[in-house]
This record gives structure tokens, sequence and C-alpha cells, in this order.
């Protein structure tokens, strides 16, 4: 994937570009207005990832830039207000999702990977990874010819890793993706336990190769070995 | 006690006291007065005794008038003194004793020596006192009864303004976004304290705000620190081998900043909701939304081994979807986080009321503090504002959150109609 940060905190730039860098996905940044419209104008990006707050600019303007020109690259706005308004008016622009800071880098992966696929959609649906393949439309699962049932929240954290594959993800990420404001209850991760351990299950009992490790005791990690 | 009723006890005891006073000295005046008048016409009776006997040199015929008689008694010279008296009268007519003025005296005539005892009744003067005393009272008394309902009335009316401006404050909030109104008044005093009033209220609600800025500012400041925190801790654990030791630091401070982070978010959400901006609102259905979430969190209240029993009917309620979570998920998560291993939930929902009560420690939470910031028991994970929060969304929304703890649980019941 070719992504572009536009992203002022320069900690935070650094943080992401590694995280998708070396995913294997080609990354350029802009800390302020100005460079960003530049990009923008000049190159096409699977992904955009847009902070409103900039110090020269309001990233809103800059969305309104790229859905009047008609660019169809896939827009994701990072922004540190957690306001619905805010959400809505940078959804009804035309973004194509919405994350409140902090987030984990994970989860970033996960929604610019899920928008980059909804963009290059191409009549078949299918994810492929190894011999696991998933219809994203049909949401099911199959190992080779053999169709899996996975529970709502399996399915879930199975896209995650391999969106994340080769990623080491944290326990706490895992938490907030599934359970939202629910995984505040942080110091018991047991649950999360038992469904790695089931869908890693369901998986090798299909006959696929067990991808899934614990890393450390600090989260899990999917190898494509 | 109030202004009005001390005011009017000082007057009144002040009033009666003076009266009272007045009145004795009064009775006591006019009595001298028609006693001196009595007086007169007893000596009037003597001088014409005295000029008789010069004229005839023998004593009148008694005779007795109405209200008068004399008496003439033979006496040794000498041995009377003039002098006046009180002493009874004998009223021949009614044949009854009146009380009377009598005046002693003496005569001589011819060689003989006689007392003279002259007595009027007083009967009628008496009379007249009484009846100017009861006349005079009756004003008095007239006059205390037509002050005191002036005072009533007047001082009610003049004390209105006070009355509006003490309503006023008593509903006053600070996160409330109506201002107090003007009174129309013509007292002086009144104007000033309504102005006074008014202009407290508006810097007590102004340094409100400014309060609440600096907290959404600082909130919103420190977020940038925690993404970029939260972004280096998901580097981090990219690199290889970390030893045990390591990565128990490691998920510390993950666990640490998440609870930043959250501390932080509650902290903007209070403001925002204190500050009662508007959510888009829609018309849910809690029944609907309570089974979602609990489908969320089952795997949650299933690691606990938490019971559920519930009972819900349809209710719908024009709210913000996004507010209504957070509540739920509020009141939910502290039924479980504040439970033990293998205790139970139990969530009714009716028409009028929706109540989660669950089993947890065997003691009451103080309610007076546990929908105050910050408030939380030791153990708890969790900001200290959940529970502020839930008490603010319901009370934008007009319903009451109360907390009881009714036999060994601990029960949260929003009244719908309870604003």
């Amino acid at each position: 994937m070719k992504i572009l940060i536009i992203e002022d905190e320069q900690g935070l730039q650094e943080s992401i570009e590694a995280y998708f860098s070396e995913a294997g996905n080609i990354c350029e940044t802009a800390s302020d207005y100005r460079t960003a419209l530049s990009k923008v104008n000049l190159y096409r990006y699977d992904c955009i990832l847009l902070d409103i707050t900039l110090p020269d600019g309001n990233g809103i303007d800059l969305l309104k830039t790229i859905k009047q020109n008609d660019y169809t690259d896939g827009i994701l706005i990072i922004s540190a207000k957690n306001s619905l308004d805010d959400r809505l008016e940078g959804l009804n622009i035309g973004a194509d999702d919405y994350l409140v800071k902090p987030f984990h880098l994970s989860e970033l992966m996960a929604r610019v990977t899920a928008i980059v696929r909804r963009k290059s959609y191409n009549g078949s649906n299918v994810l492929t990874f190894n011999e696991i393949s998933i219809d994203l439309q049909g949401k099911e699962v199959k190992v080779g010819r053999q169709s899996i049932k996975f529970t709502r929240k399996e399915y879930a954290l199975l896209l995650y890793f391999i969106a994340n594959k080769g990623k080491v993800v944290s326990k706490n990420a895992i938490a907030e993706h599934l359970w939202g404001d629910g995984a505040d209850m942080a110091n018991n991760f047991d649950f999360i336990y038992s469904h790695i351990k089931n869908l890693r299950k369901k998986l090798t009992d299909a006959g696929c190769r067990d991808y899934i490790q614990a890393a450390y005791g600090m989260g899990y990690k999917l190898t494509s070995i | 006690m109030k202004l009005l009723d001390r005011y009017n006890r000082v007057t009144l005891i002040t009033t009666v006291i003076v009266m009272v006073i007045t009145g004795i000295i009064y009775y006591q005046t006019i009595s001298w007065i028609l006693i001196q008048k009595i007086d007169d016409d007893l000596i009037v009776e003597e001088n014409e005794v005295f000029n008789y006997v010069k004229l005839n040199h023998q004593l009148p015929q008694v005779f007795n008038s109405e209200d008068q008689q004399i008496s003439f008694y033979p006496a040794v010279k000498g041995t009377i003194t003039r002098q006046f008296i009180n002493t009874d009268y004998y009223n021949s007519k009614e044949k009854s004793l009146e009380s009377g003025r009598g005046l002693i005296s003496s005569v001589q005539v011819k060689n003989s020596f006689y007392k003279i005892l002259v007595v009027e009744s007083k009967v009628e003067t008496e009379g007249l006192i009484r009846i100017i005393f009861f006349i005079t009272a009756g004003v008095i008394l007239l006059l205390l009864v037509i002050l005191l309902i002036i005072n009533r009335l007047l001082l009610n009316r003049l004390w209105q303004p006070f009355y509006t401006i003490m309503k006023d404050l008593k509903l006053f909030s600070v996160t409330d976004n109506s201002e107090l109104q003007h009174i129309d008044t013509q007292i002086d005093e009144f104007k000033e304290l309504n102005t006074a009033v008014i202009g407290m209220a508006s810097r007590v609600k102004h340094d409100y705000k400014d309060l609440k800025l600096f907290t959404e500012n600082a909130s919103h400041e420190l977020l940038t620190p925690i993404a970029v925190i939260n972004s280096k801790l998901d580097t981090l654990i990219q690199t290889e081998n970390f030893s045990e030791a390591q990565s128990k630091l490691l998920t510390d401070l993950y666990t640490a900043v998440n609870r930043l982070n959250r501390l932080n978010q509650s902290l903007l959400l209070l403001v925002k909701i204190e500050n009662r901006l508007e959510h888009k609102r829609d018309t849910l259905d809690l029944k609907v939304l309570i089974e979602e979430m609990l489908i969320q969190l089952e795997e949650i209240y299933h690691d606990k081994k938490l019971k559920i029993n519930y009972t819900l009917v349809p209710k719908e309620i024009v709210a913000s979807q996004y507010l209504i979570d957070i509540l739920l998920n509020n009141l939910l998560i502290n039924a479980i986080r504040h439970n033990h291993i293998g205790g139970d939930i139990t969530i009714s929902l009716t028409d009028s009321t929706l109540s989660l009560s669950n089993t947890g420690a065997n003691a009451a939470l103080p309610d007076d503090y546990i929908f105050k910031r910050f408030h939380k028991s030791s153990s708890s994970e969790g900001s200290g504002l959940g529970l502020t929060i839930s008490r603010q969304i319901c009370e934008n929304l007009g319903f009451l959150l109360e907390y009881r703890f009714i036999e060994g649980r601990h029960t949260f019941t929003i009244q719908f109609n309870g604003g």
C-alpha cells in the first residue's frame, strides 16, 4: 500500500511511518497543511491518514480539496476530537473512517487495510492469507476447501491479525478492538486468551498451520512462517 | 422565625406595653378629675348647709335627692376633722349598696355641735369611666388589628421581590445555562440585592466556564502525548527478544497508559455533557440496546462466572445513542466490575424505570459520594468518573439516577420521569 501520513506531531508520525513501512508499505509524510496539499495534488495514495488539526490549516479543508478534485484516495481521519459532530462532518464530506487519538497502531493498520480493501474491491471480495481464504462479503472463512464456523469476535480477531501480520499485537489493542469501552476491565485478559485459543484450535483442526503465537506475554503475533 | 413575625412580635409587645401604661395613666387621670367634680358637688352641698344654718339657725330638713344623702349626727366639738372619704352609698330605690364619696364636716347650730356627712353615689361616675375606658380600649384594639393586617399585607407585598430572588437563588446552578432574571421593583434595597445576585451568578458561571475550558484544553493537550506514548509502546514491542521482566514492565506500562487515556477521555466527555452540547437525538429502544450490550460484554461476564437475569419490555426513548451507550455501558460494567466471582446481575426494564442490581461487597456504598467526581473504591480500576458521567447524562435527559442497597444487592435505578 502507498500511504500518506499527514500528522504534525513528530513522535506519532514516526511511529506510524515505522509501523507501516516495516509491514512493507510505502509511506510518505507531511507535517503541515502546505506540504500535505502539494503532495495530495501531485501524487495518488491508497490511503491518506489525515490529522484534522494542523499548525497552518484545517484537515477538513484538505479533505474538501481531495473530494472536489475527485481523487479516489481512501481517507482516514485521525483526530484528537472525540466529538460526534466532527466525526459526522468528516464522514459526510467523504472520509472513509474516523479514528480518535490515542489509538493502537494495530488498530490503525486494521482500519487502513479495511479501507484499501474496500477501495480496491474488484468483484471477488476474497482475502487470502496462505491457505486461509476469507470471503469478506459473506464473512466466510475457508482453509483449503473446508469452511470454518467462527463466532463474530473470532472472525474479527482473525481479520485483525491478518491485517497486522508479522506484528506483535498487544492484549490491550485486542481488547479494545473487540470490546470497545468494555475493555476497561483491563487487568484480566483471560477471556482474550480463551478467544485466541479457540481461534487457533478451529484453524488447526481444519488443517491450517498454526500462525498465531504468544509474544512474551504481552500480546500475540501472526506470522506467515 | 420570619422577619415579618419577628417584626410583628416586637411591635405588638411594644404597642401593648405602651397601651397598658397609657391606659393606667388615662384611667387614673379621668378618675381623679371625676372625683374632683364629685368633691366639688359635696362642697357645694356643704356650703348650702352652712348658708342655711347661718340664715335659719337650725339644721335644714334632711332630704335625700336621687344621688345625694345628707345626715347630721350630734358630736362633741373639736373631734371632727373635715375630710373626704370613700364610703358606701345606700341606694334606697334599688335597695343596694353602691360605692360612694363622702364629705365629713361639722357645723355649730346655736350651742349644739353636729357632724355633717354628705355622701354622693359614684355609680354614674364609674359608669362614665368604664364607658370611656372601653371605648378607648376598643379603639386601641382595633388599631392593633388594623396595624397587624396592614403589616401582613403590605410587608408581604413589599418582600415579594426578595422571595423571588430567593427562589431564583435556590434554583441556581452553575451548570445551568439560563440567566437569572431582573426583578421589577421600586425598592432600592431589592434592586441592589437583585443586581448583586445577578452579578455574582454571572461571575460564578464565568469562573466555572473558565475552569471547564481549562479542563477541556488540558485534556486535549494531554491527548497528543498519550497518543505518542501509546504508539511508541506499540513500536517498542515490535523489537524482538524481551525478557520476562521486561515484558512485565511493558504490560504494566500499557495498563497505566490505558488508564490515563480513559481518565482523560472521561474528563473530556464530562465537560462536554455538562456543557449540554446537543447531540443528535434519535428514537431508541432501550430493550434492543441492552440486549446488544449484553452480547457485546458476554465474554467479560462469563469470565467472572456471573449469572445475568433480565426482564425487559420494549421502551422507546428519544436521546442521543452515543450518550445512552455510555450510560448503559457504565452501569453494566460497574455491575460486572464490582461483582464477585459467581455472583449475579438482575436487569429489569419497565415502562417507567430501568434498574440494575448486582451482588458484590456486602456493605452499602455511601450514596452521597458515589456520584461525586473521582470517588471510587480503592480496589476499583475505573476512572472514578463513570457514575458522575452517568448521573449527568440522566440529568440532561430529565431522568433520575439513584442508588440503593437492598438485601445485600447494589441497585441502580433510572426513573424516566424523575427529572
